[in-house]
């Protein structure tokens, strides 16, 4: 019996390993998702170690040194320096700590909301418990997250506590909905009609039966939302209504050196091409995890 | 024989997928004389429409690709020909029925729109375009021919408003209303209802008949073979393994292959179920060398599996590609 | 169809009522008195508690809502702290020029989206292909202020190609306002030049606020594009001889643009949000701006006012978007009823 058990273990082992590695080995015939994960890990390895990596650390908390002012582009200075002569690539590296911040926080509150929502109403499809739910749903559709996030934001006092609360507050629904359609069609599959059948209680079904089954989608949309969340930190940073200054918010960075052109470029670029760099890294791995789980629309 | 109409020679295609090559047809021989009607039987996946979209040069490539083989239409080589060359033909003289008629017709455009169309195309390259009066006509009247009632309003119809033998026939009318001197029919009736299978084909028959068009008709009944063909080919793995007239082939079928065909037909006489065709179509990954029947095969001698045999003759143009009939065995 | 219609018209009734009452709920149980935000910090104790009272911020909330609902019902939506004006009045002017803007990015990228998706899906994995789907990756990568700001800098700036920020150049006189469109407007006053040079005025904001829109309806376009053509109805057109124009842009097209229909009218609502960030970096005098400064000067009635136009035209362009897809694809039109 417990020779059996080891057995059984190990074979299941063996078999996750296998998917694991048929899994990397799809993941990796697509040369721009592997390289946007290698762009994806440099960068938050950049931003945890940002304090021991940057060349000036003390850059990102208030400083100022107006002899180093404006100074383009150099070898001391890899993106110049800004208005008050602080080193823009120290404190890009630092808005990365912001940006992924946002980004972790923002899916943690708000993922688990959404899918636990759209597992109750998807199951319950057809009675009053999805028309509540997915009316609610529809209501925080109703307008664009951005629109939302920033009155909501607009209303509290801007920081970067708050503008994470406003974003997780408008992004549950997009998983709500999507959890939905994935369990109101798996639950008239044979395998959850034979766990009915058995007796199995309803939280057995929905989150041993159903969720399992649901992951794969809700992950590679993981994948591609961090990278809209990063977007819609930083235009809420950019218009003002997020991470404040002096703190190196990559949006405010790009506001602070908007004001500065066309003469002091590298102020916007710089910045503006670390966004850009990010989002597009989260977008490359999260088509590469779709081709992975197969999955067609997220 | 009389100068063939369609002359397919030697044909070989594949695929390029990701798990390696498919190599679907290993050199199909096919001909169809002027008015000629012939048969071409087999099972599921043994290259038959993929033959027909060759001729028609509709065949997605890549991932397709033709790698040996002529497709003569009257002596010109279709697979070498200007793509302009390919849609004259296709617009005077070659036309097609598909097996699944559900599929067959666009579904956000009218029956009307579909099939004026066709004719309206039909005219490009001869130097005058039709008046509209003459197409609404001549698309009426193609409706009419099927036996559809009420071809006015067939016309201003979508296609999931009507059944599909109807859908079917609307294919029919759109295959027939260029009056194509040759009609490839890749199983036309095999997704419809019993019933309405027969009533197709009869009036396939009949308007073959008028039109006095060729036809290739694909299927995998004996009995649409028997009725409606004077020639037939049988075909496995992606090679024409016999061929002859139709009675020869039916009442002495010589290959292997097609005589097991013939075994599996269900008799109404009663003498229980047939054994069929023990194993099943290879796969085209990897096919087994020589003749790609002998895995299944009851009388497989060692040449077999060496080199594939060519069509033997055996007598009165009837002819099996099997080493009983003839080669070093 | 009517009925279809009409059941949409109260499921967006719906949404907007409960929008409405999230919205109002949110600015009512925020921390900080609207009535001394509206007066300012030089009004005296006694002019805020009779705001309150006019205001009716100390009634309950479920009291709140329902003069405010009614006020709503009268076009009246309060008064902005910031300018001073009624809502209703600032909304009449700063919203056809972000409409003008909007409309004039929706064509370019309908335009554009839908000529690259189409040609991307034809040819399928040709250079075309290829270059479009790594420019559609940055379009749909990168924020528009950043397309803005980068646009502003390189035609405007360095290169001169463009004019700068604003609607007109300062020392233009605007036209007559009749429809609050400029170049209409100029149109409708006998002068072209002006409607021209409006026109050129909206380029670089329009194209920031149509580039991650092409990418996007250019990818929905293609991979509808690439399904289609495997349809076996695609393969029956050509072998009956079918034009290759009349196949590709009126067979395969039909089918395969109700998906980028559909996504058309989502992204007419995310324009106006990201309208939010190109108004703000152009100086453009529409909606947007007007919501930025709303939002950044804490102007509740503004604010909610914002969040509920645009929510009313995410409706509209919706239930249009239904009905168009309706008359494209008759699978939906014959099964909803009534032809």
């Amino acid at each position: 019996m417990r020779e059996q058990l080891r057995e059984d273990l190990l074979a299941s082992l063996r078999q996750k390993r296998r998917g694991f590695t048929k899994g990397w080995y799809k993941f990796s015939r697509n040369p721009l998702s592997v390289i946007g994960l290698v762009v994806l890990v440099s960068i938050v390895l950049a931003a945890i170690l940002a304090p021991y990596i940057t060349p000036y650390p003390e850059h990102a908390k208030p400083y100022t040194n107006f002899q180093d002012s404006g100074k383009p582009p150099s070898l001391t200075h890899f993106f110049g320096t800004d208005r008050v002569g602080r080193d823009i690539f120290s404190r890009v590296i630092f808005g990365y700590r912001f940006s992924l911040t946002i980004g972790i926080v923002v899916l943690s509150l708000g993922v688990a909301p959404g899918v636990i929502l759209g597992l109750i109403a998807g199951y319950h499809q057809g009675t009053w418990i999805d028309t509540v739910i997915m009316r609610i749903t529809d209501i925080f559709l109703a307008v664009p997250p951005l629109v939302l996030a920033l009155a909501i934001t607009a209303m509290l006092t801007p920081n970067l506590m708050n503008q994470m609360m406003a974003i997780a507050l408008v992004w549950w629904p997009w998983y709500s909905r999507l959890v939905f359609a994935l369990a109101s069609s798996l639950r008239s599959e044979y395998f959850v009609r034979e766990a009915e059948l058995t007796g199995a209680s309803k939280l057995h079904i929905m989150f041993r039966e159903i969720l399992p089954n649901c992951l794969a989608p809700v992950m590679t949309k993981m994948t591609l939302d961090m990278g809209i969340v990063i977007l819609l930190g930083a235009t809420l940073s950019f218009i003002g209504l997020g991470v404040q200054p002096p703190k190196p918010g990559l949006g405010t960075m790009v506001a602070e050196g908007a004001k500065r052109l066309p003469g002091e470029w590298w102020g916007t670029i710089f910045p503006a091409l670390a966004i850009v760099v990010v989002i597009l890294a989260f977008n490359l791995v999260g088509d590469g995890l779709r081709d992975v789980f197969a999955v067609e629309e997220v | 024989m009389s100068e063939p109409l369609l002359d397919v020679v030697d044909l070989h295609v594949g695929f390029r997928i990701f798990e390696g090559y498919l190599s679907v047809l290993n050199g199909v021989q096919l001909s169809v004389g002027v008015g000629e009607r012939v048969g071409l039987v087999g099972e599921t996946g043994c290259g038959k429409t993929t033959t027909v979209k060759s001729i028609l040069r509709v065949l997605p490539m890549p991932p397709a690709k033709v790698t040996d083989g002529q497709i003569l239409y009257r002596g010109q080589d279709v697979l070498r020909m200007r793509r302009r060359r390919v849609q004259a033909l296709r617009r005077h003289e070659l036309s097609a029925i598909f097996q699944d008629p559900l599929q067959s017709l666009n579904p956000v455009f009218t029956i009307g729109t579909q099939l004026r169309d066709i004719v309206k195309d039909s005219a490009i390259g001869q130097g005058r375009r039709l008046p509209r009066r003459v197409i609404e006509a001549r698309c009426i009247e193609a409706l009419r021919e099927t036996g559809m009632p009420d071809p006015e309003r067939i016309m201003t119809n979508y296609p999931i408003q009507l059944s599909g033998g109807m859908r079917q026939r609307v294919c029919i009318a759109q295959a027939l209303s260029t009056h194509a001197k040759l009609l490839l029919a890749d199983e036309p009736t095999t997704n419809l209802d019993v019933t309405i299978q027969d009533q197709i084909l009869r009036k396939l028959d009949e308007l073959v008949d008028e039109h006095g068009s060729s036809v290739v008709m694909i299927t995998h009944s004996m009995g649409v073979v028997r009725d409606l063909t004077q020639r037939a080919n049988t075909m496995y793995a992606g090679s024409i393994v016999e061929t002859g007239e139709t009675k020869q082939l039916l009442e002495g079928p010589k290959h292997p292959y097609t005589q097991g065909l013939m075994a599996s037909v269900p008799k109404l006489t009663g003498e229980g179920i047939s054994e069929g065709i023990p194993g099943r179509i290879p796969n085209y990954l990897d096919p087994p060398p020589g003749c790609r029947f002998h895995p299944r095969c009851v009388h497989r001698m060692e040449a077999c599996s060496a080199e594939l045999p060519s069509l033997f003759e055996i007598g009165g143009g009837h002819r099996a590609a099997c080493y009983l009939y003839g080669g070093e065995a | 169809m009517v009925a279809f219609i009409g059941k949409r018209l109260f499921q967006s009734l719906f949404v907007l009522f409960g929008l409405s009452l999230l919205i109002f709920f949110i600015a009512r149980v925020m921390p900080g008195d609207p009535a001394r935000a509206a007066l300012g910090f030089l009004a005296t104790e006694e002019q805020v508690e009779r705001l309150r009272e006019e205001m009716h911020l100390n009634d309950p909330f479920p009291v709140q809502y329902y003069y405010w609902l009614r006020d709503l019902m009268h076009g009246d939506l309060g008064r902005s702290s910031y300018t001073r004006r009624p809502v209703t009045m600032d909304l009449v002017q700063y919203i056809p020029a972000t409409f003008e803007l909007i409309l004039f990015a929706t064509l370019i990228s309908a335009i554009i989206g839908q000529v690259t998706g189409v040609l991307a899906g034809y040819f399928r994995n040709s250079w075309f292909d290829g270059l479009s789907r790594l420019v559609s990756y940055l379009g749909i990568a990168t924020p528009s202020f950043v397309v803005a700001i980068f646009l502003l800098f390189v035609f405007s700036q360095v290169l001169k190609l463009a004019p700068g920020v604003g609607r007109l150049p300062i020392m233009m006189t605007p036209p007559a306002r009749v429809t609050g469109f400029m170049t209409v407007d100029s149109l409708l006053a006998g002068r072209p030049d002006i409607a021209l040079t409006a026109l050129k005025h909206m380029i670089l904001p329009a194209i920031s606020l149509a580039v991650i829109h092409i990418a996007q309806e250019g990818r929905i376009t293609r991979t509808s594009i690439v399904e289609n053509m495997q349809k076996d109805y695609i393969t029956v057109h050509r072998v009956h001889g079918i034009r290759t124009s009349r196949l590709v842009f009126k067979y395969l097209l039909k089918p395969s643009i109700i998906p980028t229909v559909t996504v058309m009218g989502l992204d007419f609502a995310f324009l106006m949000s990201n309208a939010f960030l190109v108004e703000m970096v152009y100086m453009w005098p529409g909606f947007s701006r007007y919501a930025v400064t709303a939002m950044l000067n804490k102007d509740l009635n503004a604010i909610v006012a914002v969040v509920l136009v645009i929510g009313l035209t995410f409706a509209m362009v919706n239930l249009l978007v239904d009905i168009i897809t309706m008359f494209l694809d008759p699978t939906i039109r014959l099964r909803t009823g009534g032809s």
